[in-house]
């Protein structure tokens, strides 16, 4: 008896603290892919759920699109991430494989790039596109 | 019974086990320790080489690159060569095996075999793209299409122009090889942290095993060191330690004894407590460690001096001790009880002299001396006079007090250092050493004078004397047994030359002392070979000088000696205790002979048959069988037959005077006749008379010998035959030799008598014919035997 009182107000208490304060995007990385259950997303608060399945590290960075393309780093390889600061919406460092991490912003509408820029990994195909609205 | 958990083992080898757990322990852990230690170590210098590797797979992409657009450009290379470094490389930091040396650069690394699933999984994507990127530089090198180089690593570079897209392929070979080592450097950091881990608890858990161990050796060492203080200080024993400097050590047996501090005990402060005799003793001991026993004396806190015997262990050699180690025990009790069972041993009980035993082993000593300085010594043998007489008639106890009184006046009339013993009975021997035969003479008269002072026994004054025997011995080698034996018969000279009398042994003595001696070996034989026979005095009524009855006398005819004397056999026999067989042979033959008078018609009721009893035979408690089986043997009546006993034989006290009086008032009662014999020469009380069955008095012969010119006594034997006529007795004079005497005991209202006047013992043929004629006439003819 005790036991059926008690599960319903843990079960509750845990369902109100866990409660997303925006809409969960999970997304998976992985050699050299970034697949999103949903691509396009409403306006708001977005917990961004990044999940890297390896097997090399990789980073998650937020970027709003505009008209031009990213520019890139002498290197040519990797993106002049100084150049795009402004429309960085945020970014993850690099997480080794198996882990799990949450990006939380706040997304206006439009369109968004998601891309890790570890050194060949954009250009290797390592990229998203999201749309908000 | 005790539980084998509970064994007290203070000599166990559990500390030295506890050590060696205590060194296996840490032996094991470091052991432990440096197993993991070479391990991680060989870890970490596999991992090093696989970061080198893994890092220079950058070097190596790059430089492939480089070589690839160099030669598309026309230059010169080998980017073949550095490709095949490059996947070989990849494939042994994947699989294990040896990555090759760049020329120019570094030796040949052998790598192992990576096992962690996420390096396994980077480094399987570094082959992959490794390959890719070779693929390409080779579709490049050889014109074809890059874009129809398969791409293997799920990257998606088909877009591509193909010089950046070889450049992305090293960029992402050289980005994942560097991810690998660095996983490959992290699971290196994380190895030997565990190893630090483990090493720190394997540090730990030895220290605390070891610690445990440690404390458990503790516990068990205090335990043994309590339980060896336990041993000392609640031992009774007295443990001493002495080294430089005295004493260093007293247990608290000896502390208590003396209850004194220990302090005070310390260093040469136990030498107040120690006997002055003893301790130069004590300190020798102490000073070399020997002898292994000593026996010596400390002052208790009563000031009693205790005889302590100690074991004495030397163990100044030993470096915990460095001393000498006495352990004593308190023998006072058992020494004293030693010496009063030797004093038991060697002495007499009821004097306190020395004893036989003793006697001897002082003469020994002083023959042996003797022996060596020739000095002259002297033995004297004494005998009490009339003590068996105090003891018969005043009891044994009042004979035990006169053998003390005596036994204490000898002690004053010799010298302490000579010996004086009681050997036994009444006997006395006295060891002069040394003396002169004059000086012995003078010991002896002053014994007899000591022993005839007058002495109060049950409220009567005796007085008595001492036979004794001298064998003075010149000095020089001599037989201890030949000397005793020499006095005793000098004793036996004294005793025969009257009371209170001293001989010094003569040789002329043996001989007769042998005649003795060999007369007992032959009435032995006598008894067997019937030499022994009875002979017959009549008694005669003196008035009517019938017969009235004869006292069997027993005679000895031996075929060597002839007639020999009762006087010469009877003490023998008394002495050896043959006469108890002789009495059963004297009422056996009377009564046969009784038995045979009355078969013959010789004889009437009014007859008896008087047979002498001994005291010996009275005190053995076997008159009343003996005279069972003789009257039953023959078929006499009782009422035939008369036993003559002493005054002495019947009066003793005690138990043995008691069952002689039960036995003859039993005879009595069944018809046996009751005569006291040589009446008036004993001490009895005459009101005990009247307590015994008696029928009939003899007056002794030595009052009867005067009784017809002696006043005294004639007026003994009137009041003796007046006291049994006031009794309802019979009396009869013995020893009447003369009619005169006849005369006398007629006047005197004597009833019956006998004598040589009558007739002398004779056979018992000769007897039957007096007894034919019924009367006997006086017959002057003397027998000294009949005595």
């Amino acid at each position: 008896m005790l036991l059926a009182v008690l599960v319903p107000l843990v079960g509750g208490c845990s369902s109100s603290g866990n409660k997303p304060s925006g809409t969960v995007a999970p997304i998976v990385e992985r050699d050299f892919k970034i697949r999103a259950q949903r691509y396009e997303l409403p306006a708001g608060k977005v917990d961004l759920s990044v999940k890297n399945d390896g097997p090399d590290a990789h980073e998650l960075i937020v970027v709003r699109e505009t008209d031009s393309s990213l520019p890139m780093r002498k290197d040519g390889l990797t993106v002049d991430e100084d150049a795009i600061q402004k429309q960085t919406q945020g970014a993850l460092e690099p997480g080794q494989p198996g882990g799990e991490r949450h990006l939380k912003l706040h997304l206006a509408p439009g369109r968004y790039l998601l891309l890790c820029n570890m050194s060949g990994h954009y250009l290797g195909g390592m990229h998203a596109e999201l749309v908000v609205s | 019974m005790l539980r084998r958990g509970h064994r007290f083992a203070p000599f166990d080898s559990r500390g030295r086990f506890t050590i060696a757990a205590i060194l296996i322990t840490f032996t094991a852990f470091s052991a432990i320790s440096v197993f993991l230690s070479i391990r991680t170590t060989q870890h970490s210098q596999h991992r090093a080489a696989v970061l080198q590797v893994a890092a220079r797979q950058r070097a190596i992409a790059e430089r492939y690159v480089n070589e690839i657009l160099f030669v598309s450009s026309g230059g010169s290379a080998d980017p073949s060569a550095t490709g095949s470094y490059l996947t070989e490389s990849a494939d042994a930091l994947l699989d294990g095996g040896e990555a090759p040396a760049l020329p120019g650069d570094d030796d040949e690394s052998g790598l192992p075999a990576q096992h962690g699933k996420v390096i396994r999984a980077q480094l399987t994507q570094e082959l992959r793209l490794a390959h890719d990127l070779t693929a390409t530089g080779q579709a490049i090198l050889k014109h074809r299409p890059a874009g129809s180089v398969p791409l293997t690593a799920g990257e998606d570079i088909a877009a591509l122009d193909p010089v950046v897209r070889l450049r992305v392929l090293a960029a992402l070979t050289a980005n994942t090889s560097l991810n690998a080592s660095r996983a490959i450097a992290s699971a290196n950091d994380r190895g030997i942290s565990h190893l630090i881990t483990i090493q720190v608890l394997l540090g730990v858990a030895g220290l605390l095993t070891s610690l445990l161990l440690a404390f458990a050796l503790i516990a068990a060492t205090r335990r043994q060191t309590a339980h060896f203080r336990s041993l000392v200080t609640a031992s009774t024993d007295l443990v001493l330690v002495f080294g430089r400097g005295g004493c260093r050590y007293a247990s608290r047996a000896v502390i208590e004894m003396v209850d004194r501090p220990e302090q005070e005990l310390l260093g040469d402060g136990l030498s107040e407590f120690v006997h002055p005799e003893d301790l130069g003793l004590l300190r020798t001991t102490c000073e070399h460690g020997e002898p292994a026993e000593i026996v010596f004396r400390m002052r208790n806190r009563h000031g009693e001096w205790r005889q302590l015997d100690a074991h004495v262990t030397d163990l100044r050699g030993n470096r915990q001790l460095r001393g000498v180690v006495l352990n004593a025990r308190d023998v006072t009790e058992r020494m004293r009880l030693e010496e009063e069972l030797t004093r038991q041993a060697f002495h007499d009980g009821l004097t306190n002299l020395a004893n036989r035993a003793l006697f001897r082993d002082r003469l020994d000593q002083a023959l042996a001396r003797s022996t060596r300085t020739h000095e002259p010594l002297a033995v004297l043998l004494l005998d009490l006079d009339g003590f068996k007489q105090v003891n018969d008639t005043l009891g044994h106890d009042a004979g035990d007090k006169l053998l003390r009184a005596v036994a204490e006046r000898f002690a004053g009339a010799v010298r302490p250092s000579d010996t004086l013993a009681r050997l036994g009975g009444d006997e006395f021997a006295v060891l002069l050493d040394p003396a002169s035969e004059t000086e012995a003479e003078e010991v002896a008269r002053r014994l007899n004078q000591a022993a005839g002072e007058p002495l109060v026994l049950a409220e009567r004054e005796l007085s008595v004397g001492a036979s004794i025997g001298i064998v003075a011995h010149p000095g020089g080698p001599a037989d201890g047994d030949d000397l005793i034996r020499h006095a005793d018969i000098a004793m036996y000279a004294a005793k025969d030359a009257g009371r209170g009398h001293h001989q010094v042994f003569r040789y002329d003595m043996a001989l007769e002392f042998g005649e003795l001696m060999a007369l007992e070996g032959e009435l032995r034989a006598a008894v067997e070979n019937g030499e022994l026979c009875l002979h017959y005095q009549p008694e005669i009524e003196v008035e009517s000088r019938r017969v009235v009855g004869v006292e069997a006398l027993l005679r000895w005819q031996s075929d060597t000696r002839g007639n020999v004397p009762p006087s010469d056999f009877i003490p023998i026999a008394e002495a050896t205790g043959l006469i108890l067989p002789l009495g059963d042979f004297v009422l056996r033959e009377a009564c046969t002979q009784a038995a045979a008078w009355l078969s013959e018609g010789l004889i009437d009721e009014s007859f008896v048959m008087w047979v002498n009893i001994s005291a010996k035979q009275l005190a053995a408690g076997r008159v009343g069988t003996a005279v069972d089986q003789a009257l039953s043997a023959t078929g006499l009546a009782p009422n035939f037959l008369g036993l003559e006993v002493t005054e002495t034989a019947i009066v003793p006290d005690g138990s043995a005077g008691e069952r002689a009086r039960e036995e003859l008032q039993m005879l009595h009662d069944r018809g046996v006749h009751i005569a006291i014999d040589d009446f008036g020469t004993g001490f009895s009380s005459l009101g005990q008379l009247r307590h015994f069955p008696i029928d009939m008095i003899k007056v002794d012969r030595s009052f009867v010998q005067g009784v017809d010119h002696d006043a005294k006594d004639a007026a003994i034997t009137a009041n003796i035959v007046t006291l049994a006529h006031a009794l309802g007795l019979v009396a009869i004079a013995e020893g009447i030799e003369s009619d005169g005497q006849l005369a006398s005991i007629r006047d005197l209202g004597c009833d019956l008598a006998q004598g040589f006047l009558f007739a002398r013992p004779r056979p018992a043929d000769e007897v039957r014919l007096v007894l034919a004629e019924g009367s006997c006439s006086p017959d002057d003819e003397r027998d000294p035997a009949a005595a």
